[in-house]
């Protein structure tokens, strides 16, 4: 299955949307980011795969500062992320994250939870915050139930409001940590639907996640993380099917088995 | 005691139900407070005769609990954030705070506010009812932080990682998103602070303020008739503590969305 997306091919002039430059990290005494160096494009679908603990999900996260780094750079939109509050609100703006536990807001509605963030950050009137939501929550065919609340949602509609949710800010590149890893096996299929119809789009899309398939098909580039460290930055087709790394086919030999 | 609930047809909504009933308590309350005069005028002597002065104690003990209620959750929140706060002097205001209204009486408070604090500012000379509004709603606030500090924590972290994702203030995550589920997960002790509290205004009589226990207890020296003075007391503070729990009661149905009970 090919994707048609507006991909930008080599020869146009791409401005990298993130810089990151010899990132490091620190919990305590491990050291889970080891000087981390990657430049992500805009429109391009990036997958993040490795073991769990290899500093993934951290890195991740230290690109809108969930997790704060130790040192090196990392620079978004053409802002430094550090501990400028106004840079940081600026970064976030454009920066949206899908969960893995979804962090859907309880006690509103799913129209409620994609509408919120508009109408607080970017001032948008509830009316069209409202219809902006409803229309987000159609694409991502959940029409029927705007009105309920996320303990009445399917895991993987949950899901699905998350990316609507992030959506309806508009931002310039969505962040996916693991979103169907929280999923049953029947429900993953329809929120990776919904990311490739969301990566369609040209979406800027970096997905930490351990689904091959979906990191073959939609991904322009695979990232490889190893004890914190980006031990290979190759497209699919070189990753899965030339790999020459023996950690890494060890490590996909795992998966087919 | 959520007898109330159940009194509505079944095809109503729990939202139905809940509103039904805190509107319905609300308006027993108001009948009750401007009402009980009538009842009580057709009991026999010593009771009869002062049936107006209960039916206006009833009204200051009634005031005195909203008031410090309300007043008492706003500090409780104030409070309860500024535990969290993360500048440590903050938080030690917080705790010295909690530490020094939990740790001495409710009596000593109400006439420390009385008397010592005009002797030590003389700008905060307050009416009697003013001071127990003030001592009432400091004390019941420092158990309010606890509560609602104790909700705050409950949220999980992926709720604030969220919201701050999505772009939203660290005011507006704690408004939009943080305190309204910790305030469902404060409600139950909240309650029972409001209780406490509308029982603990009876204090207010020792400054002069005419509240119910005050009234029962002048009229009780008066007569020499201690059973049907602290009897028809007793039981006016009863009603009022039944129709306090029916409201919260119903509140706590309305923000229950899962319908867990």
């Amino acid at each position: 299955m090919s994707l048609v997306r507006p991909v930008p091919t080599s020869a146009a002039p791409r401005t990298p949307l993130i810089v990151a430059e010899g990132v490091n990290k620190h919990f305590g005494a491990a050291h889970v980011l080891r000087d981390v160096s990657t430049r992500f494009f805009e429109g391009e679908v990036a997958v993040i795969i490795g073991a769990s603990g290899s500093g993934k999900s951290t890195f991740l996260r230290t690109l809108n500062r969930l997790e704060k780094h130790d040192s090196g750079r990392i620079v978004v939109n053409g802002i430094e992320l550090n501990d400028s509050v106004r840079n940081l609100d600026a970064i976030r703006r454009e920066v949206g994250m899908v969960f893995q536990q979804f962090n859907l807001f309880p006690h509103l509605t799913a129209l409620e939870n994609v509408a919120l963030a508009p109408r607080r950050v970017r001032g948008t009137p509830r009316g069209e915050a409202n219809r902006a939501a409803l229309e987000l929550l159609t694409r991502v065919g959940l029409a029927d139930h705007v009105h309920k609340h996320p303990f009445q949602l399917s895991g993987g509609q949950q899901q699905r409001v998350a990316i609507a949710r992030s959506l309806a800010m508009n931002p310039k590149v969505l962040l996916f940590d693991e979103p169907t890893s929280a999923l049953d096996p029947e429900m993953i299929k329809e929120v990776l639907d919904v990311m490739k119809d969301v990566a369609r789009s040209g979406m800027t899309m970096i997905v930490v996640t351990h689904e091959m398939r979906f990191a073959r098909e939609v991904g322009d580039r695979i990232l490889f993380f190893d004890h914190g460290a980006l031990l290979q930055d190759a497209p699919p087709n070189e990753f899965f099917d030339r790999q020459r790394n023996d950690r890494i086919r060890a490590f996909l030999g795992q998966l087919t088995h | 005691m959520n007898a109330a609930l159940s009194v509505w047809p079944a095809r109503w909504t729990r939202q139905q139900r809940s509103t039904a009933t805190i509107a319905a308590s609300a308006a027993v309350l108001v009948l009750f407070m401007w009402g009980v005069a009538k009842p009580l005028s057709w009991m026999p002597e010593p009771i009869g005769p002062v049936a107006d002065e209960f039916a206006s104690g009833t009204r200051v003990t009634v005031w005195l609990t909203l008031a410090a209620g309300l007043a008492g959750i706003a500090i409780g929140v104030l409070a309860a954030v500024a535990k969290l706060a993360p500048f440590p002097p903050i938080r030690w205001a917080a705790e010295l705070y909690v530490w020094a209204v939990r740790g001495t009486p409710l009596l000593v408070q109400v006439l420390f506010v009385y008397f010592a604090l005009p002797a030590i500012v003389p700008a905060l000379r307050l009416s009697d009812f003013s001071s127990a509004v003030v001592a009432l709603s400091v004390n019941v606030g420092a158990y309010n932080a606890e509560a609602i500090r104790a909700g705050i924590v409950a949220v999980p972290r992926g709720q604030t990682e969220a919201a701050r994702a999505l772009g939203l203030s660290p005011l507006q995550t704690f408004r939009d998103v943080v305190f309204p589920q910790a305030f469902k997960i404060a409600l139950p002790p909240l309650v029972n602070n409001v209780v406490a509290l509308l029982k603990d205004s009876s204090l207010a009589y020792v400054i002069g303020v005419v509240e119910l226990s005050n009234v029962g207890n002048r009229l009780q020296a008066a007569t020499f008739e201690p059973v049907p003075t602290l009897v028809t007391t007793a039981t006016i503070y009863l009603v009022l503590t039944t129709v306090l729990t029916q409201i919260s009661g119903a509140v706590e149905q309305r923000l229950d969305l899962e319908q867990r009970r």
